[in-house]
């Protein structure tokens, strides 16, 4: 693949009801990452936009963001999944020839709407809607019975992760506030509100309002641009079918399928051995281990065994993760940037030590039913 | 800052509401719930038995023809998975005052899972593995609801 480098981002602080509108947040992202690249407005020649109009409570949502977007006057197109699924739509566009900077944004604001009943849109009109039993939430209680019951794990592990990332959370000044704990213990997790079992309130990554923006440039561009250029070296993406009733939910064969296609492309053969930290979007604490094993990083079932700490021998979400705040279109973003901030040495306290290659994943769907998977690779 | 904050709702200003056809297949499937039935329909390529049935397998890219292919199955099955939520799904502002169970039943002789309440069981009683029967609506009208949900067998 040829090489396409991430030569700027920015996130806004993440909150559970922002105190200043989506117009102004999305601009705060985009117009800081082109300031804090030292660019201007006229350097751009395309953006994505990243939303979703159920989420944005209007059709073709991005009419409304021309302005903040950086897209007045210019090429504007949107891609409705996770935030992640805009950065592969802004490679392409950059490996079409035709660009020499893209600018991609992704956010909502989940403040202004019942994010979880909102999901149920997701579910079939005509069969599983009317019943409304399947939203975000009760298909994770799915989910995790699933991977519980077939690899034999238990709550207790499932809550570590939980606790990790919430502790993690707690030293990224960018995360959301409630996510941040450095005192949480696994008994916090396993006995706070039942959402649907074994799903616990505090297993899952809180929708909250949030944007964030990351700019793309083809290799000689980029190099002209930072002396801290991230590279694309690999990407990968899948999906798995619609009905839960069809799919196997004790593991993610999407997950595992985008990683084979991303680390091929990156000549990457063993990633345990070889990345030194992952930034995955779990949408549920269960998510990171499921993934992490479709990945290859640890022996299914086997997640919880990792040592995954920042410390640790394979850091798995340093920054807290989409627990750390999971501002939906922005979240699988926000991996990447965190991958990015890993590899430049700019994640401050929660900097993972030597890191030359990082993964950083993106997810939309019902118990993530489409994944997609990104490795990076640091030095110019 | 909360307390200062303007919010402007939209309520009632738009009524749009989706009429979606259910399209042929799941015309067939709603005529079996009328009559307390189920029906599915097998890929002839695969072998797969769906509930409600498909116009087209999706593993093998196929048209299920809907002349033929049709599976008459039991209203029992096998629960495969379950969850438990007292927040009702569709407004998570308002919980139920008792806790309700959702399962993932695969009726017997079909490969998919379809997803119902689970009645008059204890919480404590459920497993994966149970053998569940449908709970018929007395009156019925061909419609999701005709299944009021499944109890052990």
């Amino acid at each position: 693949m040829e090489k396409v480098g991430i030569v700027g981002y920015n996130q806004v602080k993440l909150y559970s009801d922002a105190n200043y509108g989506r117009y102004e947040m999305i601009f705060e992202a985009v117009r800081g990452a082109i300031d804090n690249a030292g660019l201007k407005k006229k350097d751009i020649t395309t953006v994505i936009s990243c939303t979703n109009d159920y989420y944005d409570g209007r059709t073709i949502s991005n009419c409304f963001t021309v302005e903040v977007g950086g897209g007045y006057l210019a090429d504007e197109s949107k891609v409705e999944m996770d935030g992640a699924h805009g950065v592969l739509y802004g490679l392409m566009r950059i490996l079409s020839g035709n660009h020499k900077l893209a600018v991609v944004w992704g956010g909502s604001m989940a403040s202004c709407f019942p994010y979880h009943t909102a999901r149920l849109y997701e579910t079939d009109p005509t069969w599983e809607r009317p019943n409304a039993y399947v939203n975000d939430i009760t298909a994770a209680g799915f989910q995790m019975r699933a991977y519980m019951e077939k690899y034999g794990v238990s709550a207790e592990d499932i809550a570590k992760i939980a606790v990790k990332n919430r502790k993690n959370a707690s030293k990224n000044p960018l995360a959301l506030e409630e996510a941040q704990n450095s005192n949480i213990t696994v008994k916090d997790v396993l006995e706070s509100d039942i959402y649907a079992a074994p799903v616990t309130e505090l297993m899952v990554a809180q929708p909250c309002d949030g944007v964030a923006a990351l700019l793309l440039a083809p290799e000689k561009h980029a190099l002209k641009i930072t002396d801290k250029p991230v590279w694309i070296t690999g990407v990968g993406w899948n999906q798995d079918p619609y009905y839960l009733g069809d799919r196997d939910l004790s593991g993610s064969k999407s997950m595992e399928l985008a990683g084979k296609m991303a680390f091929n492309a990156a000549g990457i053969k063993n990633p345990k051995d070889e990345i030194q930290v992952a930034e995955l979007f779990e949408a549920y604490a269960h998510e990171e281990l499921i993934f992490s094993e479709a990945l290859g990083l640890a022996e299914k079932g086997k997640g919880a065994d990792l040592s995954s700490e920042i410390d640790g021998k394979l850091p798995i979400n340093p920054s807290g993760g989409a627990i750390g705040g999971n501002p939906p279109c922005a979240t699988g973003l926000i991996r990447i940037i965190e991958a990015v901030k890993q590899l430049r040495g700019e994640a401050g306290k929660y900097q993972v030590k030597d890191v030359k290659k990082a993964v950083a994943s993106g997810q939309i769907g019902m118990c993530a039913q489409n994944n997609i998977l990104y490795v990076l690779e640091g030095g110019a | 800052m909360s307390e200062e904050k303007v919010i402007v709702a939209n309520k009632g200003l738009v009524r749009a509401e989706f009429n979606f056809w259910v399209g042929r297949y799941m015309d067939k499937f709603y005529d079996g719930l009328e009559n307390k039935k189920i029906v599915g329909n097998k890929c002839p390529k695969c072998g797969d038995v769906f509930v409600p049935p498909r116009k087209i397998c999706g593993k093998c890219n196929v048209v299920i023809p809907f002349d033929n292919n049709w599976v008459d199955l039991p209203d029992i099955g096998t629960l495969v998975n379950y969850t438990i939520t007292s927040y009702k799904v569709n407004d998570r502002s308002d919980r139920k005052a008792k806790p309700q169970i959702i399962g993932m039943v695969r009726i017997d002789g079909s490969n998919t899972g379809i997803i119902y309440r689970i009645l008059d069981i204890d919480s404590s009683e459920v497993k994966t593995g149970i053998k569940v029967k449908i709970e018929w609506n007395d009156q019925t009208k061909g419609d999701p609801s005709d299944i009021k949900g499944f109890v052990k067998v």
